[in-house]
């Protein structure tokens, strides 16, 4: 028993009034004991003097009363003993009310002591003739799963189960199917270390299909997205069953609740895979586009969730909303998250017939107020003229127009912006060069620094004041971040091998200062192994610097092909929108490590599936746009970079799968690689050792690279690229 | 698919109610409200924080959704792979409960009733995770209504037997009060009495567009609504046709409607559940619709700014293109961060009714928004309203928002020109008023 508290004070006060003979008094002193249980005080000594309370005609009273038992049932177990007898008698109850209420709240109590009693009236709940009870008392078999799974099956109760879901109720239906998918779910994820209980606990069979399908129609929204749910999970016969799911599953699509729009739409993805008739792949796909246009007129939290989906159902299907572009446009008030995942959309819709009205837009959004989407508009503009090659140089044009406009970000963003441009479309716009060589003075971030620089050494040849503008660098050379002392090297190497007769001097200042002056490694690496080269043998200098590059493109995934797969059937879960896989945030419980390795191996050999995801990865740290969503740090609110931080969905799917060094290995060297033989191929990349050393270069290219290694999550580099 | 418990914070970010936890530590609850408070002190503005919040600190991660109810924050944890739309149309569903039971929804109004807010808890979400009854038919009849009326009507009308037995004291019926679950059909109440039967619809529309700044509709999209009210007696089976259907595009429905004669017939064939329900969502397309279907935008805007150091001046003249009259037209233009102060003058023009008073308009500057208000309440169909003003701002290169937001309303009017032909009832033998009124909204983005 609890200590009983001192005669004054609050507490005692409530305890008079709890034994008060008056109804009244004593049921508004319960309101005030749960009242002080909800602003954190400890009302747990009033036990007794609650219970007493418990047997009442008044059902509201009887509501408080077990309210304030769940509360401090975890807390006071042996106490909640004395509450048995009222629970038992109340699940005979006449009232259907208090026998649901009583189950349910029993099997909320979690107390071990209590569930012995349980049992006997979950039996007679489950068989009652009130569907309200039946559905309550379904769900209370979950909860006892959870608690002791043996009860669960000694009783009998999951074949109980399986025989409701023929229940003539609807809501019984997809309660049932509720508690069993969760039965399932927890008796799959503890499956090694109990190995009594039958780990396919719901398997979904053809006649357990009909039922579901037909249950479907009739109840309620929640019940609807837990059959759904279930039928995610059936595997299909064959496409006639496919194809029939489908049909049966599509006029979801028009149901006001967005979750039900959403699970339906998981179902139609998992099993249209297996549909073999194109007209109907088509009228499904045709379909799909107006429920999700509609959820954008949602509020923003429910739209931003709908564009995370919608966002990785058209990296699968890009045709899905070929014609809505407009609908993604954003309004000034969006909040940022939104306008993010919409701005992402609508660089992904675009093409040759809309690139104009992409353009205005994002020029219009490139003059807004806010730093960060004014950012990320101006790399939109980039990736449409990477993308799009007809619309290049309206791309261009408007870049120009923004860095006309002289506001200091918006400059720097546009001069990364047209790195990349250079980069896809060598020798192209160099008439550009000169605009951006005036906003010199303007720089002062590094990234755009370096872009800079890069340009002019990159152009060297085709600026005349190029020693003089690549001076500016040397002189303060010191007081420059590594990365823009890195690339002020690299561009003054490429000048003096293009123009030797009048960049001596700065070259020769540059080496100097590079490796006396500078406290980085890497820096310094990498003036030794230029100086080297230049003082032994230009011609491979030459070679090595000013190699041909492969020009770069935009990947249209941004997650590999086979977790792409993955994810679609995730849709409508916390994995579609994170645009990761659930083990790696889930971890507890439900899949393992293991499990994902076993998948790996399952969608194609293990080892291709790697190197897709690595060649993938290694593609988007070339490339250097940081507006990928799983790759950069940057302070863009978006979810994905809260869950892991600086862990990309590939290298996850790497460390949970690799076995072999080697591959860390591939993505470090894969660029020098493509470097070298200039054909571009990452898929060969899995032996890039043999390759490089079989290059006479290979002792100078490898240790500048390598620093690069532990960085390479965080911040895409320019260094890789930028040393030749 | 689990939704853990619903947290409600005050506006100064501490627990109001939330609910009970008993499968998680005690920690749990407080670790998801530190997460959410700690992420909206951060935010640099408001609306940039994610709707959905990562909590990783304990073993099984976790993530809270929520949103904003009446300076209130809603929140609901989930665990798992669960789907965060589960937990927002769920807090959506919650908030329109608490709305139907107490009228507002404040911080006054849930401390007072917070015994029936735990009810209705507890009643709509089970601790496993899953929604239980949400369908306000259902509940009616479970958790009682705070109001001395329904407390009133409750003990003398006979639709409810029952409950009201129960509220005096007596035993419970076992009959009435599982009426709800016992119907078979989920949404509607067996056994319902009324002696006057009526049933009114209101549709509702809502243009949401852009303008840019030549003065081309860039965006406009009408997104429509049916709300009903129905209080019928029985098992009315109700069929609404239309005169023409065919301006309704991508509709979603009530589960009500039945989705085959919807299909075959164009007529809305349904039992309705009893009090207020959206029968119908659906979006207006223009019938010319080609590649661009915009919905023409209802007025029109001519801004003339002109932006100077420390500041600017502006002359914005509305023109109604509408022959109705234009409610509550409110006009917001973000001055931008360092703005100071706003000075502006009213006047109208050619407007065929004459006198211009100040009833035609105000304006007002909000110095902790920064953003400048612009209100008409009546705007007729003929004629112009002139804003004339000039602004300051601490910084010599202003950055006001090249956007004015403009919202308005529109009564009696449907910019699908939607008609109601005919609302047949079969099935139950009484005569029931019936009532269709239209109303139409805007909001609408003005670039210069």
């Amino acid at each position: 028993m609890s200590i009983r508290a001192p005669r004054k004070g609050e507490n005692y006060e409530l305890s008079v009034d709890l034994n008060s003979e008056y109804r009244d008094k004593r049921k508004d002193a319960i309101k005030r004991v749960i009242a002080s249980m909800t602003v954190g005080k400890d009302v747990s000594g009033l036990f007794p003097d609650v219970l007493k309370n418990m047997q009442t005609d008044d059902l509201e009273q009887k509501k408080l009363v077990y309210l304030y038992l769940m509360n401090y049932a975890k807390t006071q177990p042996e106490l909640v003993i004395l509450a048995v007898n009222t629970f038992v008698k109340d699940s005979e109850d006449p009232n259907p009310l208090v026998r649901a209420l009583a189950i349910r709240t029993m099997g909320c109590l979690r107390a071990e002591k209590i569930i012995d009693y349980l049992c006997d009236p979950l039996q007679r709940a489950l068989r009652d003739d009130n569907p309200y009870v039946r559905k309550t008392a379904a769900l209370c078999v979950a909860k006892l799963y959870d608690l002791k799974p043996e009860l669960v099956i000694e009783n009998g109760f999951l074949d109980q189960l399986r025989d409701m879901i023929s229940d003539s109720n609807p809501m019984v239906v997809a309660n049932t199917v509720a508690a069993l998918t969760d039965i399932h779910i927890s008796a799959t994820s503890n499956q090694p270390s109990d190995s009594t209980s039958d780990p396919a606990v719901f398997s979904i069979t053809s006649a357990i299909l009909n039922k579901l399908l037909i249950a479907l129609n009739e109840c309620s929204e929640w019940g609807r997205v837990a059959i759904l749910n279930a039928l995610a999970r059936y595997d299909a016969q064959d496409d006639k069953e496919s194809e029939h799911i489908c049909e049966r599953v599509v006029p979801q699509f028009q149901h006001v609740n967005g979750s039900v729009v959403l699970a339906a739409m998981k179902v139609i993805m998992i099993h249209i895979r297996n549909v073999r008739r194109d007209d109907l792949v088509k009228q499904l796909i045709r379909k799909m586009a107006p429920p999700l246009v509609t959820l954008l007129s949602s509020p923003p939290e429910v739209q931003w969730v709908a564009l995370r989906n919608i966002n990785l159902l058209l990296q699968k299907r890009s045709d899905l909303l070929a014609n809505e572009m407009r609908v993604f446009f954003c309004k000034y008030n969006d909040p940022l998250y939104v306008k993010i995942e919409k701005l992402d959309i609508m660089v992904r819709l675009a093409s040759d017939s809309n690139v104009d009205a992409l353009l205005s837009e994002l020029k219009e959004y490139s003059s807004e107020v806010d730093v960060d989407f004014v950012r990320k508009s101006i790399k939109a503009i980039g990736q449409t003229a990477i993308s799009i090659e007809s619309a290049a140089e309206r791309c261009v044009n408007v870049l120009l127009e923004l860095i006309n406009t002289r506001v200091s970000y918006v400059v720097q963003e546009a001069v990364v912006v047209m790195k990349d441009i250079f980069r896809k479309y060598p020798s192209t716009y160099e008439g550009v060069i000169p605009t951006l060589c005036a906003n010199l003075e303007e720089l002062d971030e590094p990234e755009a620094k370096t872009s800079l620089i890069w340009i002019i050494g990159e152009y060297a040849d085709k600026i005349d004041n190029a020693d003089e503008l690549l001076g500016i660098f040397v002189d303060s050379f010191t007081e420059e971040s590594y990365q823009v002392q890195l690339q002020t090297l690299t561009a003054v190497v490429k000048l003096f091998l293009k123009k030797p007769d009048s960049s001596q001097g700065v070259v020769q200042r540059v080496l100097n200062t590079a490796t006396k002056d500078c406290d980085s490694p890497d820096v310094r690496d990498r003036a030794y192994i230029y100086w080297r080269l230049l003082s032994t043998d230009p011609g491979a200098a030459k070679a090595v610097v000013l190699a041909h590059r492969p020009p770069i493109s935009i990947p249209r995934t941004t997650v590999s092909p086979a977790l792409l797969e993955e994810l679609l059937g995730e849709i409508s879960s916390l994995a579609s929108v994170y645009h990761k896989p659930a083990q790696t945030f889930v971890g507890h419980g439900r899949v393992g490590a293991d499990s994902v390795q076993r998948k790996g191996l399952e969608i194609s050999d293990a080892q291709k599936a790697l190197q897709t995801v690595v060649a993938g990865q290694q593609a988007e740290n070339l490339l250097d746009f940081g507006d990928d969503s799983t790759q950069d740090g940057q302070p863009s609110g978006l979810a994905a970079t809260q869950i892991l931080p600086s862990t990309p969905a590939a290298a996850n799917f790497l460390s949970g799968t690799s076995a072999n060094p080697l591959d860390d290995l591939v993505s470090i060297f894969g660029g020098m690689e493509t470097m070298e033989t200039s054909a571009g191929s990452l898929s060969t990349a899995l032996s890039p050792t043999m390759t490089s050393l079989s290059s006479p270069f290979e002792g100078f290219g490898g240790p500048p690279a390598l620093p690069s290694q532990p960085r390479q999550n965080a911040q895409p580099e320019e260094d890789l690229l930028g040393l030749f | 698919m689990a939704i853990d418990g619903l947290i409600i914070l005050d506006p100064a970010g501490r627990p109001i109610i939330q609910s009970s936890y008993t499968t998680y530590p005690a920690a749990y609850p407080l670790l998801h409200i530190e997460a959410l408070n700690n992420a909206l002190a951060k935010a640099p503005r408001e609306g940039s924080v994610d709707p959905v919040i990562y909590v990783g600190e304990l073993s099984c991660s976790s993530a809270c959704c929520h949103v904003e109810v009446g300076g209130m924050r809603f929140v609901a944890t989930i665990s798992g792979d669960a789907d965060p739309l589960i937990a927002f149309a769920f807090l959506d569903a919650f908030t329109e409960i608490l709305q139907d039971y107490f009228g507002v929804v404040s911080v006054a109004t849930l401390k007072d009733n917070f015994d029936i807010v735990y009810q209705l808890l507890e009643e709509t979400l089970d601790s496993s995770g899953h929604p239980l009854t949400t369908s306000p038919n259902a509940l009616s009849d479970i958790v009682l209504s705070p109001s001395l009326i329904s407390k009133l009507l409750a003990s003398v009308s006979p639709a409810t037997p029952g409950v009201p037995s129960a509220r005096q004291g007596g035993s419970f019926g076992s009959n009435g009060a599982s009426g709800a679950f016992t119907s078979p059909i989920p949404w509607r109440k067996a056994g319902v009495r009324h002696n006057h039967n009526e049933i009114l619809f209101d549709v509702v529309e809502e243009m949401r567009g852009i303008v840019g700044k030549n003065g081309t509709t860039l965006v406009s999209n009408v997104f429509g609504k049916i709300e009903s009210n129905a209080k019928l007696s029985g098992t009315p089976d109700l069929t609404l046709t239309f005169t023409n259907p065919n301006v309704l595009t991508e509709c979603a429905f009530h589960p009500c409607v039945r989705l085959q004669k919807w299909i075959r017939d164009n007529a809305l064939s349904f039992v309705p559940p009893e009090g207020r329900f959206i029968l119908a969502d659906y979006q207006y397309k223009p019938p010319q619709s080609a590649l661009v279907s915009n919905v023409p935008i209802p007025l029109s805007l001519k801004a003339n700014m002109d932006m100077g150091e420390f500041g600017g001046t502006f002359a914005l003249t509305l023109t109604s293109r509408l022959i109705k009259v234009m409610e509550n037209l409110e006009l917001k233009f973000y001055l931008g961060e360092d703005a100071t102060s706003a000075q502006c003058t009213l006047s109208s023009a050619g407007s065929s009714v004459g006198s211009v008073g100040s009833a035609d308009g105000s304006w007002s500057f909000n110095s902790r928004t920064k953003t400048l208000r612009w209100e008409i309440l009546n705007m007729r169909s003929s004629g112009s309203w002139i804003l004339r003003g000039s602004w300051t701002s601490k910084i010599k290169a202003p950055r006001p928002a090249h956007a004015f937001q403009i919202s308005f309303e529109i009564p009696s009017y449907s910019f699908s020109s939607l008609k109601v032909d005919q609302l047949r009832l079969s099935s139950e033998t009484y005569k029931m008023y019936k009532g269709v009124r239209m109303r139409s909204k805007g909001s609408i983005e003005w670039r210069w």
